[in-house]
């Protein structure tokens, strides 16, 4: 058992002294983190007059909300609003989405990730608004994004039927360029055993942050808190699940037009991001538990709940063929449940391939006469209750040979998708090679899984009729020549 | 990406992509047509002359064409 909750209301109440003392100068942050140097500050022309935090760490990845009133300070229309995050953060989120909480109906907000200072420990998402705000405008902003290998597993190494407990370090206040007049964080936990957490002193009504109710704690609400106040928090929390992490997925799309088909295939590098065993594993005892089925947090099973229609389903791994899978197909599902060949434990990695097939109709329409329109899902990975965190995604679409003016567009937060291009390879009965769409993304997470991908091809009838042309001419090249050979006289002579 | 895409595929008539010979029918047609092409190729074997080479080589030459295509796709490597 660690005591961080006595150190770090000690550091809570330094950073709130610090926070204060920097009252004098807005700008100036108060962290040790962000006291690093950087030529880039974003201009104070925003104050976030209410911000409630919302941090969920009821799945493996850590969701965290930030629902914000803005208001334009300056005197001239805004549309940048900057949030800040440390570099090893920048690492770790994914997800990136903004929207207006108060109108749905506005869209057109753009957040990348600029690169100002890449030496700083302090980089920037920007936001772009997509109208400015006038002077003294407000507007509520929903920004929500992921942080994946979120956790720290405490102790580092459990028996294997003990609870696993995951530790999350945050800040109280909620990490902002701006000042925040007032505000709240949340922390939402999987269940109510929280053994440690920070706690810091409280204003107003209350003695001491936070207050626990259930299975949430509640940091303020805080009084006004100057630009890049930090107040470093931590929570140790049960999670006697696994924490599964896919540090790589591939996944493949393949159309055919000839077949009327669509071939899908993932390969997984999986790993189990949670506490490592402190002792040998014991297959008996693993078996013995089995039959009263306790909480464990090895990944004993997934669960692909595929698209219906989904077919020929395979399930392999290093060593070939996995049986312990089962495939339902019927008219309103198409279940794939594996078991892997081993259940995985903190620390251990599973690599594992699946595959299936379906019929191109539930995906494919002809737009007009050449041109094609794919819809396919960007993620169809595992959803299981504990959720899944992708770091690095590829997904390739393997149109038809001689497909061209491929255009795409993913449902998918934009920030997400680090690079995509367009290439040719060869496979089988091909002379050009097909053309291959790859798109990257990076920091997925299973929550995005029902996101589309759409991509638009011209395919000429000339270009479809490549594969048989091609073996067409190869026939009646070998025809000329049986009959070029059978004139060559190779007889004696008898004169 | 190209935004616009979304709205195209929600407006776009709901023509499904259907192939010209369905995946049940795929193994009938690719076995039917290669061996048509290689009972041709076995006339042609037997008469090569330069009449035989289009009369016997062409039709040949296209049942093997469209039979393995079409075999490939039955035996599931979906070209």
């Amino acid at each position: 058992m660690l005591n961080i909750t006595l150190y770090d209301s000690v550091i809570a109440c330094l950073s709130l002294l610090s926070s204060v003392a920097a009252d004098a100068n807005a700008a100036e942050p108060s962290s040790s983190e962000s006291a690093s140097p950087s030529t880039f500050k974003p201009p104070q022309v925003f104050k976030n007059a209410n911000l409630v935090h919302v941090i969920s760490l009821e799945k493996n990845f850590a969701k965290e909300a930030i629902n914000v009133l803005i208001e334009n300070v300056s005197t001239e229309p805004q549309d940048e609003y900057f949030l800040p995050f440390t570099s090893s953060q920048m690492e770790r989120v994914g997800g990136f989405e903004v929207k207006d909480r108060k109108d749905p109906d506005v869209v057109g907000f753009v957040a990348e990730a600029v690169e100002v200072d890449p030496s700083s420990n302090l980089q920037y998402y920007r936001i772009r608004l997509p109208k400015p705000l006038a002077p003294n405008g407000q507007q509520t902003l929903g920004i929500s994004f992921y942080y994946l290998e979120a956790f720290t597993p405490l102790p580092a190494a459990i028996e294997q039927s003990e609870k696993q407990y995951l530790v999350y370090s945050f800040s109280a206040y909620c990490p902002s360029s701006y000042p925040t007049i007032k505000q709240k964080t949340e922390v939402k936990l999987p269940s109510s055993d929280i053994p440690d957490y920070t706690i810091i002193a409280a204003s107003g009504d209350e003695k001491e942050f936070p207050v626990k109710q259930g299975s949430k704690l509640t940091y303020g609400p805080f009084p006004e808190v100057p630009a890049g106040a930090v107040s470093p928090a931590k929570v140790r929390y049960e999670f006697t699940k696994p924490v599964t992490h896919v540090s790589q997925l591939e996944r493949d799309i393949e159309v055919s037009h000839w077949g009327g088909n669509i071939a899908f295939e993932e390969r997984y590098t999986l790993y189990n991001q949670g506490a490592n065993l402190s002792a040998q594993f014991n297959r008996v005892k693993w078996a013995q538990s089995q039959y009263f089925n306790p909480q464990t947090y090895a990944l004993k099973e997934m669960k692909f709940p595929l698209k219906v229609g989904s077919k020929d389903a395979y399930f392999t791994d290093a060593i070939g063929n996995v049986s312990t899978s089962r495939f339902r197909s019927n008219k309103r599902e198409a279940v794939l449940e594996l078991k892997p060949r081993y259940p995985v434990f903190g620390g251990w990695k599973y690599p594992f391939t699946i595959g299936w097939n379906a019929d191109s109709r539930r995906f494919l329409k002809k737009k007009s006469d050449d041109t094609y329109l794919l819809n396919v899902p960007l993620l169809e990975g595992p959803k299981q209750a504990e959720g899944v965190g992708y770091e690095h995604v590829q997904v390739r679409v393997l149109l038809p040979e001689g497909a061209e003016n491929v255009k795409f567009y993913t449902t998918a937060p934009e920030s997400s998708i680090t690079e995509h291009n367009v290439h040719l390879e060869r496979t089988y009965l091909d002379t050009i090679g097909r053309t291959v769409l790859t798109i990257k993304a990076r920091n997925l997470v299973d929550d995005l899984r029902d996101r589309e991908l759409i991509v638009s091809y011209d395919y000429s009838t000339v270009a479809i009729l490549r594969k048989p042309f091609v073996i067409f001419a190869s026939m009646m090249a070998v025809f000329t020549s049986m009959w070029a050979i059978s004139k060559v006289d190779v007889k004696f002579s008898t004169k | 990406m190209d935004s616009s895409l979304l709205e195209i595929w929600q407006t776009a008539p709901g023509s499904p992509f259907l192939p010209t010979v369905g995946k049940g029918s795929q193994f009938l047609v690719g076995f039917v047509l290669l061996l048509l092409g290689l009972s041709l190729t076995g006339a042609f074997a037997l008469n090569r002359s330069l009449v035989t080479l289009p009369v016997l080589g062409i039709p040949a030459s296209l049942a093997i064409a469209y039979g393995t295509v079409y075999m490939f796709c039955a035996v599931g490597v979906y070209v």
